[in-house]
């Protein structure tokens, strides 16, 4: 695997990362009990996508890495939808198709 | 709810939240340029907590959220979220100014993309209505 693609990978699972830990901030907020346990877990895993975030930024430009990265945006989504029973509309879709195949096409250029 | 006009606190916390998303990232870059180019963990988190440019970009983070917090106090997050979305082409222009990094034709069509897909996401409706109480589980 050359540096490129393992930064877009590392970008990736950040992107991953920052999903999940947005879906645990939102349970922070509605869950009236263990407030204090989802925002610990939200914080671990930023800490943990800060240090994987190091690594990609070592590999990649910056105005790619930081692009790639608004695979969060679709992370959300899915994950926001599976975990939170949050509903995604057509629209909404069609915003996340569109930001998939700009990631992809700034991750081509590398 | 957006219920007042748009006023210059409001105007000047987006810009705020666009300068700093793009101050951090190009610092976080520049920290990262200069780390050794050494496979060994030990050494590298040795010199990223010697490089105090990575509690800049930490206290950048920590300013953002506060920042942040202050324009959905005073603005919508589907409008909020666009405009802040303008920081892909600024870290994206200033990167090319000051690293000298490429700009072709695919990664502007793709920045491209990622701007029209959060524009058409934020015409949406907030699904979750604000105020609806939240039974504990």
């Amino acid at each position: 695997m050359n540096e490129s693609l393992l930064g877009i990978a590392l970008v990736t699972v950040c992107s991953a990362i920052e999903g999940f830990a947005q879906v645990c901030l939102k349970k922070s907020v509605l869950t009236a009990l263990r407030r204090s346990f989802w925002l610990r877990v939200a914080i671990a895993f930023f800490v943990v996508e800060a240090v994987l975030y190091t690594g990609a930024l070592h590999l990649l430009d910056v105005g790619t890495a930081y692009s790639v990265g608004a695979l969060s945006f679709v992370a959300v989504a899915l994950f926001s939808q599976g975990l939170l029973k949050e509903q995604v509309d057509g629209r909404r879709w069609l915003g996340l198709g569109l930001i998939l195949a700009g990631c992809a096409l700034v991750a081509s250029q590398g | 709810m957006r219920a007042q006009p748009l006023s210059s606190l409001l105007v000047a916390a987006l810009l705020l939240a666009i300068l700093l998303d793009t101050a951090a990232q190009l610092l976080w870059k520049w920290a990262v340029a200069g780390l050794p180019d050494a496979a060994d963990p030990w050494l590298l988190l040795r010199a990223v907590v010697g490089q105090p440019l990575f509690l800049i970009v930490a206290a950048l983070f920590l300013l953002q959220l506060f920042n942040w917090l202050k324009v959905l106090d005073h603005a919508d997050l589907s409008f909020a979220q666009p405009i802040t979305s303008l920081s892909y082409v600024t870290v994206t222009g200033l990167s090319m100014l000051l690293f000298d990094e490429p700009l072709g034709l695919l990664k502007m069509a793709g920045i491209l993309c990622i701007l029209v897909g959060v524009w058409i996401i934020s015409q949406g409706q907030p699904l979750t209505l604000p105020g609806t109480p939240e039974s504990p589980p």
